[in-house]
């Protein structure tokens, strides 16, 4: 029966013209052109009324609404309540009060104000505009006073005082209109009136209006479109809104060409649903990826809207600059040989010969890869410190050297490079490690057949089809150490070595002029990092001789023979020095009192450090934050990942590598980058106002950190036949159902993997967050670094073996919950 | 010379013995295929003879030289062997030119004498004209080629294959395989051959070793291993075969299970047998030994395969495709008999026949 119903759908849609697709795309792209339209036709008539805030626009909507139900409500019965000559009186005083504001506030409009207020309803309206936007003060006490007294009998003999001099003042309004006479007395008895009508919400739109229309041409206008009626709904939308109005319109519009050029490969033009998905995944990206980066690079190439190299030129000639940039290059590079040099021989040593305690080492080197690079810079930081530097005092000790500073400094430009090494190199033995573990071995075996021995088969077979992974390890190395900020800042900062990155957060602290300075040296940055992006995912990939296959293969173990006790006994070493030292320093800090002695030195033990940073609220507050823009991050990024991976890997569907590419390329994006594009361009410039709040450190952290999810995920569903699927769906199941019992259960370990591959890096996220917090989104990264520069490094320390304390904890969780299949 | 003997080898990986006691010696020139069920320990023997597994015990000889053994150990390179993979493990980095020179480099050779040799070896692998190609732009077949390119070109008296054709689409197995011999018998070296396929294994080989369970089950001619096999395994696992328990004597042997009915033997067995009868040497004859009822029929084309009740056994009787019209199901037939294999019934046919894998 379904199948029947099924059928026959089938065959209506076959029946369908193209026609009919043709024209909703075509509707559907006017539309947005119309709504581009409109937003511009918006910013125009916005530009000409010259407010400085399109909330005033709305101000002026709302607060002609509330002049009508004010005159309504209030204002209609207590006249009519009045005799006519009364009436009258009160009426000749309002004309003559709005006269009289109007010359007095606008010189010259008092004519208008007159000619505007032709009868009595309009005299009114515009006197309670004026009033709440610009008249006399009534003191907050007189205002208690009135609100006090009985509402309408106040109102009432308010209104006759007003006809009539002689009436009896209300005894409330003594204290507001006090011992004033004539027209100011009028006023303040009209003032008083409106006060004691007046609801909280219309204040606060009158305040809003203020600020919009400090100008008073401006006032004017605002007024005389209240008075004309000019401010029908719709138009205040479009024009307060113009901005987000011509963003929506423009991805409308692009949206629908997008999908026409998708749909003309599809000769059939039937609409995919997951055309739809691709749409919006890919609306999310360009508005708050791709919009970003192409924002800032023509803001640094057109500065005043006009091309001009000028920031450039400002830039690198000014020498501080010129030598973050020299900085940031041989750091990199250098970090990216030495980050190679190293993790090519331990991938090999642990991945391919017998190497003791192979599994240990590889999880070990694995593990620095999720511990944030500013913990490790504290930790070198205090190890190396010229004058109290723990490894400093033991070299001056066992050289007999004099206590003069020295002899390893690593405020310095060696000294930087070596903690970028030690925090990076784990990202080119991953790399290697896993191409090197996927290798088939009968490749090596032929070479050995063939008369090679092991030696010269690593040379002549091993490394040159290691060679695609191993340089796009490296640049992965070389782009991470380009775009890393909190060692430099940490390690850099105090000893005057500038890199790009700390420069951008300087210039972006500086203000807006420093921002567009900031954007020049992003650019660079940007650039960089698309240059090695394009090298390691084009041209490289067409080399990929490593394919990740879902054979499982025994890769030939090399039997070290004598020399396997040596090479363990220096891969200990290696890992002692590089994570078990630093680990160590910074748990014996936390403890420390005086950080230049030993922790059991007499009087230098403390647990004050942990009870003080762990009290404190703000800390609390921080990491709570983090949990939950991690968490939320997190969440987002697997359900995109999942979607993603089921696109890429179980359909055919055209298009499904557009957000693929966009996600590569927003990983590939240094932190800084990004933080500096949302900042620029998430302010309500565009439209989009998330400046300071908790959503544009989302947005940052899912877009840096999706992919990582994204690829666990993908690689899990590649590794799944599609015949298992199948199977299940020929035994009768639907396709929620096979996704829910088949698919799900054998990728859920994936997902939880990345979830969590999400999750860490969010969690003490500091680049993004150095730029985008606000007193309320503080994170606890970036708390961190706050105390370390500004407070206590024994506090930081306590809180940093906190914070690793939390990620060793998620990645015994991850272990459980993927029953040890994954583990970061 | 490139004989191989192989004496008192046992692997064990772990608890898990694979080969237990070999004792073989190829001759020179022999195409030797080492055939059985996957798992039983046939890549792993040829693995030992490579020198890519170190046997746990026994010794190997490649020619008169211990490779193996003792506390002797040639590692692969130092063997002088050809090797084809199942992967084919062509080097995606290099073309095929420079896969194939590989061994030539590696033995110092000059630029010409390379270059000579590879021509050559490419010439009889066909490949002469993909020389610049990288494996990418290669067929599975051409792939598999240039492996045995590869394998050859260093001139190796002994070449080792395991399951080179089984990643190849039936066609062009069939063609690489007399390629594979033609080859082998230019060239005169020893080889030997891993596979599962008994088709490849009867159409190539000099001799099979029939392999299950690490043990050798029988060692012989294609010929001899087909009609003279030596327990049950061997007689099932090439051909189609069906077994019937029966009763030997008096010349003739009884099945319960047909209702009695019996066929003459002269044989020296007596008692409780297990009959292995081949359905092809079944055939319809009035005067046949066994009557039943014609069950079912299934028309292949060149033979119709069919099956006849006899008393409460299923048989399997398979004759020319032409008799096909001239047979009804449920017609009462008489079924004559060619030839049949008698073993003792030792109770250990169901556990024999189970592949362990």
């Amino acid at each position: 029966m379904k199948n029947a119903v099924a059928m026959q759908r089938g065959i209506a849609q076959r029946d369908r013209t193209p026609l009919i697709t043709k024209l909703i795309l075509l509707c559907v792209f006017i539309l947005g052109i119309a709504i581009i339209a409109m937003g511009y036709a918006g910013m125009q008539a916005y530009s000409a009324s010259g407010f400085s805030s399109e909330t005033a626009y709305w101000a002026i909507h709302a607060l002609s609404g509330d002049v009508y139900s004010a005159w309504n409500k209030k204002l209609e019965p207590q006249l009519s309540a009045l005799t006519a000559d009364e009436r009258a009186a009160v009426g000749d005083a309002a004309r003559a009060l709005l006269t009289d504001a109007w010359e007095n506030q606008k010189s010259g409009a008092g004519a208008q104000a007159a000619e505007l207020a032709d009868s009595e309803e309009m005299t009114y309206k515009l006197l309670y505009a004026t009033y709440l936007v610009g008249g006399p003060k009534v003191s907050s006490a007189a205002k208690k006073e009135l609100a006090a007294a009985d509402g309408d009998a106040l109102r009432a003999g308010l209104l006759r005082c007003l006809a009539d001099e002689g009436a009896p003042l209300p005894e409330a309004a003594g204290k507001a209109v006090g011992e004033l006479t004539g027209l100011e007395r009028q006023a303040a008895l009209m003032q008083a009136w409106f006060v004691s009508n007046d609801s909280a919400a219309s204040t606060e739109q009158a305040n809003t209006l203020k600020k919009g229309v400090r100008d008073k041409a401006v006032q004017l206008t605002a007024f005389r479109m209240i008075a004309r009626g000019e401010v029908s709904w719709l138009w205040q939308l479009v024009v307060a809104n113009s901005r987000t109005a011509i963003l929506v319109g423009i991805i409308l519009a692009l949206d629908m060409l997008l999908l026409a050029i998708l749909m003309m490969g599809d000769k059939t033009w039937i609409l995919d649903f997951k055309w739809i998905i691709i749409l919006l995944i890919v609306d999310f990206l360009l508005l708050f990826q791709l919009m970003p980066l192409i924002y800032m690079v023509i803001k640094a190439f057109f500065p005043e809207s006009k091309f001009s190299l000028e920031t450039f030129k400002r830039l690198y000639t000014y020498s501080l600059n010129l030598d973050a940039l020299k900085n940031t290059l041989i750091a990199a590079f250098a970090t990216m040989i030495l980050g190679t040099l190293l993790a090519f021989p331990l991938a090999w040593l642990v991945g391919r010969t017998n190497l003791y305690g192979k599994k240990f080492f590889r999880s070990l080197f694995v593990l620095t890869y999720m511990v944030p690079p500013y913990v490790g810079a504290m930790a070198w930081l205090r190890l190396l410190n010229p004058n109290v530097g723990t490894i400093n005092q033991w070299l001056r000790l066992l050289f007999g050297l004099s206590d003069a500073p020295g002899p390893l400094n690593v405020y310095s430009l060696p000294g930087m490079i070596w903690v970028l090494t030690s925090f990076y190199y784990p990202y080119a033995f991953i790399t290697i490690s896993r191409a090197m573990e996927k290798m088939d071995p009968s490749l090596e075996e032929a070479s050995r057949i063939s008369g090679s021995s092991p030696l010269k088969t690593v040379f002549t077979v091993t490394l040159p089809m290691m060679m695609p992974s191993l340089i796009s390890g490296a640049l992965l190395v070389f782009v991470s150490a380009a775009s890393c900020y909190g060692i430099p800042s940490i390690i850099g900062s105090p000893g005057r070595v500038h890199t790009v990155t700390t420069r951008i957060v300087e210039y972006v602290a500086l203000g807006q002029q420093g921002l567009n300075d900031a954007t020049g040296m992003a650019v660079f940055l940007m650039v960089l990092a698309v240059i090695i992006l394009f090298i390691s995912d084009v041209v490289l990939a067409k080399r990929q001789y490593i394919t990740v296959s879902g054979k499982s293969v025994r890769p030939a173990i090399v039997d070290l023979r004598k020399w396997r006790v040596p090479m363990t006994v220096i891969v200990g070493i290696f890992a002692v020095i590089v994570i078990f030292i630093p680990f160590i320093t910074i748990f014996s800090t936390s403890f420390k009192i005086d950080v230049g002695k030993s922790m059991f030195a007499e009087n230098n033990f403390t647990i004050t450090n942990w009870k003080t940073v762990f009290g404190r609220v703000e800390t609390l507050n921080s990491l709570k934050n983090s949990l939950i823009f991690a968490a939320v991050t997190a969440t987002i990024g697997i359900v995109i990942a999942c979607t993603m991976s089921y696109l890429l890997q179980r359909t055919r569907i055209r298009g499904r590598k557009i957000p693929d590419f966009l996600i590569t390329l927003g990983s590939g994006t240094p932190s800084v980058v990004i933080a500096l594009g949302l900042i620029m361009t998430m302010k309500g410039n565009f439209g989009i106002n998330i400046y300071n709040t908790a959503y544009i450190m989302i947005i940052a952290y899912t877009i840096k950190y999706l992919m990582m999810g994204m690829r666990t995920v993908v690689s899990a569903m590649s590794q799944i036949h599609p015949s298992l699927e199948e199977c299940s769906q020929v035994s009768g199941a639907s396709w929620l159902r096979t996704m829910r019992r088949i698919t799900g259960p054998l990728i859920f370990p994936s997902i939880a993997a990345g979830w969590f591959l999400i999750f860490i890096p969010s969690f003490y996220e500091l680049s993004m967050t150095t730029l985008l917090y606000s007193s309320t989104t503080k994170t606890i990264g970036f708390q961190l670094y706050e105390y370390w520069t500004f407070t206590s490094q024994p506090m930081s320390c306590a809180m940093a073996f906190g914070i690793l304390m939390i990620v060793v904890f998620l990645n015994f969780v991850l272990n459980r919950l993927t029953k040890g299949e994954f583990s970061i | 010379m490139a004989t191989i003997t192989i004496k008192h080898i046992t692997k064990a990986f772990g608890d898990n013995v694979v080969l237990r006691e070999f004792n073989e010696t190829f001759g020179d020139g022999e195409f030797i295929t080492l055939l059985g069920p996957s798992g039983c320990g046939k890549t792993t023997m040829l693995r030992i003879i490579a020198g890519f597994e170190k046997p746990t015990s026994g010794e190997l000889y490649i020619g008169d030289q211990l490779v193996s053994g003792g506390k002797t150990f040639i590692p692969p390179e130092k063997r002088g062997i050809g090797m084809v993979f199942q992967s084919y493990a062509v080097w995606p980095h290099m073309n095929v030119y420079d896969n194939v020179a590989y061994p030539l480099t590696i033995q110092k050779k000059s630029k010409a004498e390379i270059r000579e040799k590879v021509n050559r070896v490419l010439d009889i692998v066909h490949l002469a004209q993909y020389a610049r190609r990288f494996p990418n732009q290669l067929s599975g077949g051409q792939q598999q080629r240039v492996a045995l390119a590869r394998a050859l070109v260093a001139e190796p008296q002994l070449l080792l294959l395991d399951e080179p054709l089984s990643n190849l689409d039936a066609k062009l197995r069939e063609t690489m395989r007399f390629e594979i011999k033609e080859i082998q018998r230019q060239l005169g070296i020893t080889v030997v051959y891993v596979t599962h396929d008994q088709t490849e294994a009867m159409a190539m080989s000099d001799r099979i070793l029939l392999i299950n369970r690490g043990v050798v089950q029988q060692s012989g001619t294609p010929e001899d291993i087909y009609n003279r096999p030596a327990n049950q395994f061997v007689a099932d696992f090439l051909g189609k075969v069906d077994f019937f328990k029966g009763e030997s004597r008096d010349g003739r042997i009884l099945f319960p299970a047909m209702g009695g009915q019996s066929i003459p033997y002269d044989g020296p067995r007596k008692g409780g047998v297990d009959v292995a009868i081949r359905p092809e040497n079944l055939y319809f004859a009035a005067d046949g030994p066994l009557s039943g009822t014609l069950e079912s029929q299934y028309y292949l084309g060149d033979v119709d395969d069919c099956r006849v009740r006899v008393g409460d056994t299923l048989v399997r009787v398979i004759v020319n495709g032409h008799e096909y019209k001239t047979l009804t199901p449920g017609q009462p037939v008489r079924l004559g008999i060619r030839d049949f294999m008698v073993f003792e019934d030792d109770g250990l046919l169901e556990q024999m026949l189970q592949i362990q894998t």
